[in-house]
């Protein structure tokens, strides 16, 4: 395989390790603690994809290989996500007095629910959504790149997601509310900010983005009860690697660990003997290596108040 | 438990032991208040009148942060009652609080560091219905300093700008009662004075101002009263000569 063609690969894997690492590190900031249950909200938004789609159907025509009513599909799999997330911060985590750690292990125990009703609903086994196949784009085969029509729809429904986050973030009133209470939530009180709700719009936010990035992973490969949980190590590394509670950071670090991880067989290629199978451990490595020289992660804040 | 007679002893003139205001905006009454299990407030009663300036001093520890917290909601009395315009707001949330016409600013943190100055000003009046711009457009006059710095990240603002800004950020729902913890805290001499009298600025816009301050001579120095606390009490008040003048009041908590 050609550098440029890893590359073109890692893109489109980047783009689903983006989705999920935002709204990790979104709630991270907002909510305070790390959710291990985010893995399982990518699977949630997946699956609820798989049964949008079941019902809405191709609609007609189709854009890059995709059925329109795919795309309707994703935004009620990016609903249930973000339904799911919000239920559960109201019934569990916000009913519970248990600081950050009570917290994220309370989480493991909500992915555990969430895998199991998965599987109880829909079998242990892969599925697939009801959409052909296609075969890599012709026109970019010429310069060694073998992505699909699908690969480009989930490339640019991630930066559309990303763009729309971005403005959001910056120019709307809910933006900078989350941004300041990120930066200091106590300040955020005194200025009159309901903190409460914009809690919960990160979590809309943050489980809609991986609920998005679960259904585009379910195209990219297929959908089980365990795709999401199988990720969230590596999007861990990526909000890491970025600087845990920035979400610009996430951004960064989800684009360069989805890289790592695809460009991994360059090693080998340069007398490195070190196969596909151990991508993860290589981007686990070089994610050490950068924190070993900036340990608060590459747009981690150095020194008070972190931003969003 | 002030202590009036230390004060008459002092041989100030009578018309400046007198308190001249007799209109209460904030009272605290009695109150007990503190952290979890920790009682730090104990039978404190205080009060600031329309148009005043109150100045809290007192050694490290003594509880000044702990009144303003409890004056603004962010802990709940446990006895006792604190009123505003005679309604007891005692365990209201803070952004319940702002939203009656108190503004609070805290002793550290009171700038939001990755967000802009502008940006720090709209959060200041995310609690406003209207006129957001136009007060925004009135505190740039007030301040140059920030004017001219809109666009800055506040995190990269001097000691000095930051206190104007964190000012200028509880001034934009334009309370009548403003909770200011140790304005001075950190800055260099000149830049403390240049703070003071933004304060009496702030003032002069009829707004009453609760103020924190170690540095005392100063503090007082422009204050319509005085408190004195310990222990989570208030040992004296008066006026700020009788105050400076107090032989026991400076020996034991004014540094001599
Ligand atoms: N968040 C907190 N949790 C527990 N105890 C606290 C907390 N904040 C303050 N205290 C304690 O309450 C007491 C009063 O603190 P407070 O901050 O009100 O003092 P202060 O008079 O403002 O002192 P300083 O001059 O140092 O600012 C101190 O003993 C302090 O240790
Ligand atoms: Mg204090």
């Amino acid at each position: 395989m050609s550098v440029i063609e890893l590359a073109a690969n890692g893109v489109v894997y980047s783009s689903i390790i983006v989705l999920a690492s935002i709204g990790l590190s979104l709630i991270y900031s907002i909510a305070g603690f790390a959710n291990f249950a985010h893995g399982d909200t990518m699977t949630v938004g997946a699956y609820a994809t798989l049964v949008a789609f079941g019902l809405i159907g191709g609609v007609g025509f189709t854009i890059l290989g995709v059925p329109l009513g795919f795309f309707a599909a994703v935004g009620v799999g990016i609903a249930a996500a973000a339904v799911v997330a919000v239920v559960t911060q109201r019934m569990v985590y916000d009913a519970l007095d248990v600081g950050s750690i009570g917290l994220l292990i309370t989480s493991i125990g909500i992915a555990f629910i969430y895998r199991a009703l998965i599987q109880m609903g829909f079998g242990a086994d892969t599925v697939r959504y009801d959409i052909p196949s296609l075969r890599p784009i012709e026109s970019l085969q010429q310069y060694g790149v073998l992505i699909t029509a699908h690969d480009l729809a989930t490339v640019l429904s991630a930066a559309l997601l990303v763009t729309g986050l971005h403005v959001l973030l910056q120019h709307t009133d809910l933006g900078r509310k989350m941004r300041a209470m990120a930066d200091n939530p106590d300040l955020a009180r005194v200025s009159g900010i309901r903190t409460y709700r914009v809690k919960l719009w990160s979590w809309v936010i943050g489980a809609g983005l991986a609920g998005a990035g679960g259904a585009f992973l379910g195209l990219f490969n297929q959908l089980s009860p365990r795709m999401g949980f199988n990720l969230l190590l590596v999007v861990f590394a990526a909000v890491i690697l970025g600087g845990i509670g920035s979400v610009y950071g996430a951004v960064l670090g989800g684009f360069l660990i989805g890289m790592i991880v695809e460009m991994t067989p360059l090693l080998s290629r340069v007398g490195v003997p070190i196969g596909i199978e151990y991508a993860e451990a290589v981007a686990f490595l070089i994610m050490v290596a950068i924190l070993l020289v900036r340990p608060t992660g590459i747009a981690g804040d150095t020194a008070e108040g972190g931003g969003v | 438990m002030s202590d009036a007679s230390a004060g008459d002893e002092a041989g100030v003139e009578p018309t400046d032991a007198e308190r001249t205001g007799s209109d209460p905006v904030l009272s605290l009454s009695n109150v007990d208040s503190g952290y979890g299990e920790v009682q730090v407030l104990d039978d404190l009663s205080m009060d600031l009148n329309a148009g005043e300036i109150v100045c809290l001093v007192g050694p490290n520890g003594a509880g000044k942060s702990t009144v303003l917290k409890t004056a603004f909601g962010m802990l709940t009395p446990w006895e006792g009652t604190v009123e505003y315009h005679g309604r007891d707001i005692g365990g209201m949330a803070p952004e319940d609080i702002v939203r009656e016409g108190i503004g609070y600013v805290p002793q550290t943190d009171n700038v939001f560091g990755s967000l802009t100055i502008e940006e720090n000003l709209r959060m200041g009046g995310v609690a406003r219905n209207d006129d957001l711009d136009e007060v925004i457009g009135r505190l740039y006059d007030r301040f140059p300093i920030i004017d001219e710095k809109r666009g800055a990240k506040a995190r990269t603002l001097s000691g000095g700008q930051r206190q104007v800004l964190a000012f200028a950020r509880a001034l934009v729902m334009e309370p009548d009662v403003l909770l200011i913890d140790e304005p001075s805290a950190g800055l260099a001499p000149n830049t403390a004075d240049d703070v003071f009298e933004d304060v009496q600025a702030v003032n002069d816009m009829d707004t009453a101002i609760l103020m924190v301050e170690q540095n005392v001579t100063k503090g007082l120095g422009i204050s319509d009263w005085g408190y004195v606390l310990d222990q989570g009490t208030v040992r004296f008040d008066g006026t700020p000569d009788t105050l400076l003048n107090d032989e026991e009041v400076s020996q034991l908590y004014l540094g001599g």
